[in-house]
């Protein structure tokens, strides 16, 4: 009798209990687990390819892809590149020199943040290789390609968010907190001399452990390019005779070669390009549409951004350029042989020297870091050494393969430098050079005398040295750590 | 699972050993006096003892009588109670009779019903009669306005979309703040548009901790309870109705500036651009020449017949002898725009025997938005059947399909090409939406000589370009492009019920609703994102879930006492499968099928999972019908916390009162029902809107080239816990003069624990981490009171009003503030307190833009009276500028009904609060040429001295002059809207039985008639948060409707 009765009592308590244990466990299909990521080199490999791709990936709004949208807002905030038209709002609150002054903006914000995720997924790499499960050369050049990215980025922000560096002073100036580990407590501002003394420590460990490394892509730092950026870091601190011995050694002991004519009018979009050192390659199915380099840099790509406002070069800069040099033919100065989308403006001045792969698709490979660059160093620093041979020679060298007309400058001193300098605007044109030039030469804004439409760039001048060559700090990262001070207003 | 099923259905076959104790004594069958079938679980009672029991499934019963018992007692929920001398009989059978007014009185509650008269909680009940004449095709469209306590979004105007709900306030910071919809018993994880509103019998709105913590892991926001209709035994009836409607736009256009106003503000905009620009400023009469001869080319289009350099003169007006060349073609509103059509058929049949009952159903809706392109059209089925074939076991399967049709437009993005509201709102009052030749106005005609779209950049056709958004063209791209889904959904409920050892009842339920979404996208080679090549995607959703629970209830009345318990398990199985493909490059036009394309853009799937389960329990005790007492306790797993930590534990304690039941208060005649009740209870929320927050995590899809790559995502947190929602909930229920209705209640709802998406220093390369901080509370008043003001033979009406106030604060926060958009959330405030720059005003001497300062600057700053104001929006000060919580808000539904004739109209209402205009800002603004203006604009400083609040017009200022984030920008929020009112006339029963009915009613029915709001055009109720933005709003429905019952 009782048995019968706790019968279905006892089969009710059975079947409560019989949830599988791990019923509860859930694992997502669309992200791995950090815990797996560094248990072997092959595991790390990803993670640091997955910062080779943020490169070139959107971040948040279609203006920020990757290094590609800094770029776009380095020349935007510069002389060389003007409006076609007000038409379309994409950078032109940059192009009017408000958006990185205003601490809301989405440009403060995306610079920092992208950088700053840089820095943050190098950090995670950096200091949990060292246990991972795999050769040593893995995790040597695992290691030493996250330690470039770290320098690169610190190196990227300071020159934004800081003062300029002044080789004469001792740069106790403010400049970004300086990340070496994965915390998520707010670090203060590192002094601009601390940050640059980082971003050296860092390129020099990498060198060392990429030495030998025989990277598979373009896109991978091998000890060339951290020999590249340590010529373009010392460039920025005025250390003319580092900046000549590494653009040197990059021009010595990349492989890399000048391009052709031929390859020159090719669309600065493909990393196989000979000169190419460092950059990101788009392949077919990883295209980010509108939140591309080429959507908005591009002469063809059928953007509203491009059809309507096509960008072009400063006409008084374009003046300068013999007809025999074969970067005469990247702009325009009647439009008419530009090869604008269906509908689109052709400009005058209109550039034709990014070309994305049709029409229709916004893919194409960007440039990092390329040998011509190189040469601008090598010339530069020993200009500015008061080497004039050694400085005309590296000049000639790039000018001549762009130019077979041109001979060797017998400028000196400070027209020669000019002369370099002109060569470098024409030379890297829309590759994110120009703001961070006349910030580093301490040089003032000045649109006028060209095709800068005042309507369209509302700010025609800015004095150098003036707070508004700072970006803001983000509202958010005011926010968030209590230890940030802001750049004055 | 299968394996707890089978479990489930053994353990049924266990329990037909019942135990047969039988006890010689008396006994008899209770049945219903209409229908005559045996009415289960009536309480049969010994009076005066606690001897008693409770009927069989067949209303068969035995009870044992004491020497001294004289009189059975039979209490059933809905009936009338009885009472029977016992004397020497030994088989007692009795009828009873519906009591209609309990009947009403049932509230649906978590795991069953309760009787409204010893109910502890605080629950709202919407019946069909309120919503079966409303042209609604979301049955989430007619909570609005129907229950105090209760919060409701406009909703949007697309077709099959409802509005966002909130009961008490809002619970959660970052986490999920929408109710638990239950379907017929069990958690829905569908769209509540799949649901044919005319299937529901009601829904029931779970308010208070108390009753929705039975629901424990996701009622924390609350419970809406909908239950669908069943066949009623004895009434087989076959009904049909039918309505036929239109729609139009609710809520009109912001008023804008036509062509002939706009062209001087754009001019002047210019103008003062150059005259006031910091560097080389031109002098005034230069700039005004300037702007003469340069506003064309700035705004590119010259809609006038006169030269482009004389639209305006250089004195700033326009033109006298200017005619526009093309006036019908400058509205881009009414293009987007159509009288929408809604149709809407449904058949049912129902009825039921004595051991089984069924309903049948087939509905047809048809809805066309009033916004192009956009329709909904839904079939939907449904067959309920419960039978109980043995004496011991009842069972029933309850089981819907629907299929949806629909395209819509793309309003999720409030400022994307691809928004018509955006867009048609935005289009300067200059562009034509076709090609005209620009010298003499006529269309541009193609070879087959029809008109052509005016891209706004046809060079080819020697057309200038648009200064606003050129090249793109949203008529167009709304006509070509194809955005919608099809949709399969079937949704099923099973279940089983054993009733033994006489007070015990085991029941087990076991659910599945899947979901099929089809997405397809098409963008056309014309013009817009996907030209010139064309773009397709296809998105395919598969959502499938299982709900499974077994519950064992033991019933039991000794006396005056009744004992109700319930014992339960449950789980939740939730699997999302996601794929998506995107190619481009259309091979042949009108087919936008991936194949018939050149290039694959992207393919990617994934596949997401949740988990719940939980033990519970529920102990109702009542004595007398005077006191109730009720307990609960819950103890649930997620999936979504790590396994430490991952269990929670909620309960609940109620109580009534009924005073008027007591002897030894005296309350007047006039007071039928007086009953205070109160209860608490803690109920937890674990949507974190993350499926595997706890987890630290490398997101896939950073393939770099043909290498295999992943980035960073996540930091994770392990000691991720439930968020807790703490309710306290006193309240009196009344009714008086045998007229009115109602109660009055207060509540306290306690967040604590919030989930919160902390955010990190950006420094730190991750944007944020879920953590348990915070805590926020919802203290409120409501009160619900429904009055037959009149109650006559021919002549009635009756009121029904709602009233809600609620004061919500957060208490505790990870940080000291949070900044999120136009809020601060800080521990003192409201999480929907606006947090703004303190708008001071416009100089008179430049008509700039002046903010209260946050520090003296020399460069931007000045000092006016005492107050210290600057130009410079980076030194603005910002304030705490009001909320968007409304000091309080409710419905009325007015209902009079003469002989046949029936009226009844609901208003909805809200006072006090702010909303931020967004939308009107993007309209105030100079900064864009060729971007429509709103006629406030028209107010602008023009010349020194001028006080107005409208800054000047200049181009180059407006990150000055026009920057969001002020609370020069904010309205009040009050408003009243007609919501609904409907007009029905039902056939008298003498005639209906002429034509073979039952019953038959004509009706009419309007929707969203009229809106009254601070500013015309102004969407009030757009968004809790209280931010406008571009946006499919309400539609106005007119329908007309037939409902025949034979």
């Amino acid at each position: 009798m009782k048995k019968i009765i706790y019968t279905p009592l006892v089969a009710f308590l059975f079947v409560f209990s019989s949830c599988d244990k791990d019923y509860l466990e859930v694992q997502p299909t669309d992200f791995v687990s950090e815990q797996a990521v560094f248990t072997t080199t092959t595991n790390a490999w990803a993670a640091l390819n997955g910062i080779h791709r943020n490169m070139l990936i959107r971040q948040d709004d279609q203006s920020e892809f990757g290094e590609g949208g800094v770029k776009v807002n380095m020349d935007m905030l510069g002389e060389d590149l003007a409006f076609a038209s007000a038409s379309n709002s994409w950078h032109r609150n940059t192009y009017r020199w408000n958006d990185h002054r205003n601490t809301s903006s989405n440009v403060a914000q995306y610079v920092y943040e992208f950088y700053y995720r840089m820095i943050g997924n190098a950090n995670m790499i950096i200091n949990n290789i060292d246990a991972a499960d795999g050769p040593e050369a893995d995790k040597q050049a695992i290691k030493g390609q996250a330690l470039v990215y770290r320098a690169w980025a610190h190196y990227q922000l300071v020159q934004v968010y800081g003062k300029r560096y002044d080789a004469g002073a001792n740069n106790e100036q403010l400049g970004v907190p300086i990340m070496l580990s994965n915390t998520t407590d707010g670090q203060p501002r590192a002094t601009v001399e601390e940050v640059y003394a980082q971003v050296n420590a860092d390129l020099d460990e990498a060198m060392m452990l990429l030495e030998g490394y025989e990277r598979t892509y373009k896109s991978h730092f091998d000890v060339n390019v951290a020999k590249g950026l340590k010529a373009r870091v010392a460039l920025t601190m005025h250390n003319w005779e580092a900046a000549a011995q590494y653009a040197s050694e990059v021009i010595e002991e990349s492989g890399a070669t000048l391009m052709s004519r031929a390859q020159y009018t090719e669309g600065f979009n493909n990393v196989d390009n000979p000169e190419w050192i460092w950059g990101s390659r788009q392949i077919g199915d990883q295209q980010t549409y509108f939140a591309s380099f080429f959507a908005y840099m591009s002469a063809n790509f059928n953007s509203t951004n491009i059809r309507v406002n096509p960008k072009l070069i400063n006409s008084a800069l374009y003046d300068r350029i013999p007809a025999t040099d074969i970067r005469s033919e990247m702009w325009d100065p009647t439009g008419e042989s530009v090869p604008a989308p269906p509908n689109g403006t052709k400009a005058p001045y209109a550039s034709k020297k990014f070309l994305s792969q049709s029409s229709a698709l916004s893919i194409g490979d960007v440039p990092h870091m390329r040998l011509a660059e190189m040469y601008l160093i090598k010339a530069e620093a020993y200009a500015r050494m008061e080497q004039d041979d050694a400085a005309a020679e590296a000049l000639y060298t790039l000018a001549s393969n762009r130019d077979p007309e041109y001979v060797k400058s017998a400028n000196t001193g400070q027209a020669l430098v000019d002369e370099i300098l002109f060569q470098r605007r024409i030379e890297l044109w829309g590759e994110g050079f120009r703001f961070l030039d006349l910030k580093r030469t301490n040089s003032g804004l000045d649109r006028t005398g060209a095709n800068h439409n005042p309507a369209y760039a509302v700010t025609m001048t800015v004095e150098p040295g003036v707070n508004d060559w700072e970006f803001l700090i983000p509202q958010g990262e005011v926010n968030s750590n209590p230890q940030i001070v802001q750049n004055p207003l | 699972m299968i394996r707890l099923l089978l479990l489930s259905f053994a353990l049924m076959f266990i329990l037909t050993h019942e135990v047969a104790a039988q006890r010689k004594s008396v006994s008899g069958t209770v049945t219903d006096r209409a229908t005559g079938e045996g009415l289960p679980g009536v309480s049969v009672i010994v009076k005066g003892t606690t001897v008693g029991t409770a009927t069989g499934a067949d209303g068969a019963y035995t009870v044992s009588v004491p020497a001294d018992g004289q009189t059975l007692e039979f209490r059933f929920i809905g009936y009338q109670a009885m009472e029977r001398t016992i004397g020497n009989a030994s088989t007692i059978d009795v009828a009873l009779g519906v009591d209609q007014r309990q009947l009403e009185e049932v509230v649906v509650v978590a795991y069953g019903t309760a009787d409204k008269s010893s109910f502890t909680g605080s629950a709202s009940q919407i019946g069909s009669e309120e919503f079966e004449q409303r042209p609604v095709t979301n049955i989430t469209n007619a909570i609005a306005g129907k229950a105090a306590g209760v919060q409701t979004t406009s909703g949007s105007g697309q077709p099959g979309e409802g509005p966002t709900i909130r009961i008490r306030g809002v619970g959660s910071i970052n986490g999920n703040n929408d109710p638990l919809y239950v379907v017929d018993g069990v958690p829905y994880s569908g769209s509540i548009a799949n649901l044919n509103v005319d299937d529901i019998e009601n829904m029931s709105i779970l308010k208070d901790a108390a009753s929705a913590s039975m629901y424990g892991a996701r009622a924390a926001n609350g419970v809406v309870i909908i239950t669908t209709k069943k066949g009623k035994k004895g009434r087989n009836q076959l009904n049909v109705k039918l309505s036929q409607g239109v729609s139009e736009r609710a809520i009109p256009e912001y008023e804008r500036l036509n062509a002939f106003e706009y062209y001087p503000l754009m001019w002047e905009a210019y103008r003062n651009s150059l005259a006031y620009r910091a560097s080389n400023p031109l002098s005034l009469d230069q700039a005004n020449q300037r702007a003469s001869e340069g506003i064309k080319g700035l705004l590119g289009y010259n809609p006038f017949n006169v030269p482009d350099n004389q639209i305006v003169l250089p004195d700033g007006t326009i033109n006298s002898d200017a005619q526009l060349l093309y006036p019908d073609d400058l509205d881009w509103e009414a293009p987007i725009t159509r009288t929408g059509s809604r149709a809407d058929y449904n058949i049912s049949y129902s009825g039921g025997s004595e051991k089984s009952d069924y309903y049948v159903s087939l509905g047809y809706l048809n809805d066309k938005g009033f916004a192009i392109r956009t329709d909904y059209e839904r079939v939907t089925g449904r067959v309920n059947v419960n039978t109980q074939p043995l004496n011991w076991f009842k069972g029933g399967l309850n089981i819907a399909g629907t299929v949806t049709n629909s395209n819509q437009v793309a309003t999720t993005g409030s400022t994307t090409f691809v928004n018509p509201f955006f867009l048609s709102r935005t289009m300067g009052p200059i562009y034509p939406v076709y090609a005209h030749d620009p010298l003499t106005g006529e269309y541009i005609l193609d070879e087959n000589g029809q008109r052509i779209y005016d891209l706004g950049s046809m060079s080819d056709l020697g057309l200038p370009t648009r200064a606003n958004s050129p090249g793109r063209h949203i008529i167009a791209e709304t006509n070509l492009n194809d955005y919608g889904f099809k949709r399969n959904v079937l949704s099923a409920r099973t279940y089983g019920e054993v009733y033994f050892l006489k007070d015990f009842k085991f029941t087990t339920n076991l659910s599945v609703d899947i979901t099929n979404n089809n997405n397809k996208t098409y963008q056309n080679t014309l013009v817009g994102d996907g030209a010139p090549a064309g773009r397709a995607s296809r998105t395919s959703t598969n959502t499938t879930s299982y709900n499974f629970n077994q519950l064992l209830n033991y019933s039991k009345t000794f006396g005056l006492h009744t004992v109700d318990a319930l014992l339960g398990h449950e789980n939740y199985d939730w699997t999302y499968d996601y794929f998506t493909g995107s190619r481009q490059g259309i091979i042949s036009e009108g087919n936008s099928e991936l194949i018939n394309f050149t290039t694959t853009n992207n393919i990617e799937s994934r596949q997401d999972l949740y988990r719940t389960e939980g033990y519970f329990s529920r102990v109702n005790y009542s004595f007398d019908d005077k006191y109730s007492l009720s307990a609960s306790y819950r103890r649930d797993g997620t999936s979504r916390f790590y396994s430490d930590v991952r269990w929670g534990d909620f309960w609940s304690l109620g109580a009534a009162w009924r005073l008027d039941q007591e002897s030894f208060i005296n309350l007047p005649d006039w007071v039928n029902m007086l009953k205070v009740r109160g209860s608490y209870g803690e109920v937890g929320n674990d949507d974190v809107g993350d499926y595997y927050a706890w987890q630290a995590l490398y997101e896939l899809g950073y393939n770099n080239a043909s290498e295999p790559g992943y980035l960073q995502s996540t930091l994770g947190n392990r000691e991720l816990v439930w968020e807790s929602n703490n309710s306290f909930d006193v309240g009196i229920d009344f009714d008086l003069f045998d007229r009115a209705r109602g109660s009055v209640e207060f509540f306290n709802r306690q967040s604590e624990n919030l989930l919160f998406e902390v955010p990190l220093p950006i420094s730190s390369g991750v944007l944020t981490r879920f953590e348990n901080v915070g805590a926020m509370y919802n203290r409120g008043v409501e009160f619900q009171v429904s009055a037959d003001v009149i109650r006559g033979t021919d002549f009635n009406w009756n009121v029904d009003l709602n009233w809600t106030t609620y004061k919500n604060q957060i208490t505790r926060l990870p940080q000291d503030e949070i900044i999120d958009g136009t809020k601060k959330l800080m521990a003192g405030q409201s999480i929907y307190d606006f947090w703004l720059r303190d708008w001071y005003g416009v100089d008179p001497a430049t008509g700039a833009a002046l903010y209260r300062a946050d520090t003296y600057n020399e460069s931007n700053s000045m000092i006016i009276g005492s107050d210290t104001v600057t130009t410079n929006i980076n030194n603005a000060r910002y304030q705490y500028s009001g909320s968007a919580i409304p000091d309080f808000a409710g419905g009325i539904t007015n209902t009079f009904s003469y002989k046949n004739f029936s009226l009844s109209a609901l208003l909805t209402y809200q006072v006090g609060g702010k909303v931020y205009d967004a939308a009107y800002a993007s309209l105030m603004s100079a900064g864009s040429y060729g971007t429509a203006l709103h006629v406030d604009a028209l107010g602008r400083w023009q010349n020194p001295g001028d006080v107005t609040d409208v800054p000047r017009m200049d181009n180059s200022q407006t990150t000055n002059f026009n920057a969001s984030n002020s609370d020069r920008w904010l309205v009040d929020a009050s408003y009243l809207n007609f919501r609904s009112v409907n007009l029905s006339y039902s056939l008298p029963a003498s005639i209906a039985s002429k034509l073979q009915m039952q019953h038959a009613l004509i009706y009419i029915t309007g929707e969203n008639l009229a809106l009254i709001s601070a500013r015309k055009g102004l969407n009030v109720t757009q968004a809790f948060s209280g931010v406008t933005s571009n946006y499919y709003s309400a539609a106005r429905v007119l329908t007309l409707g037939l409902n025949v019952t034979l």
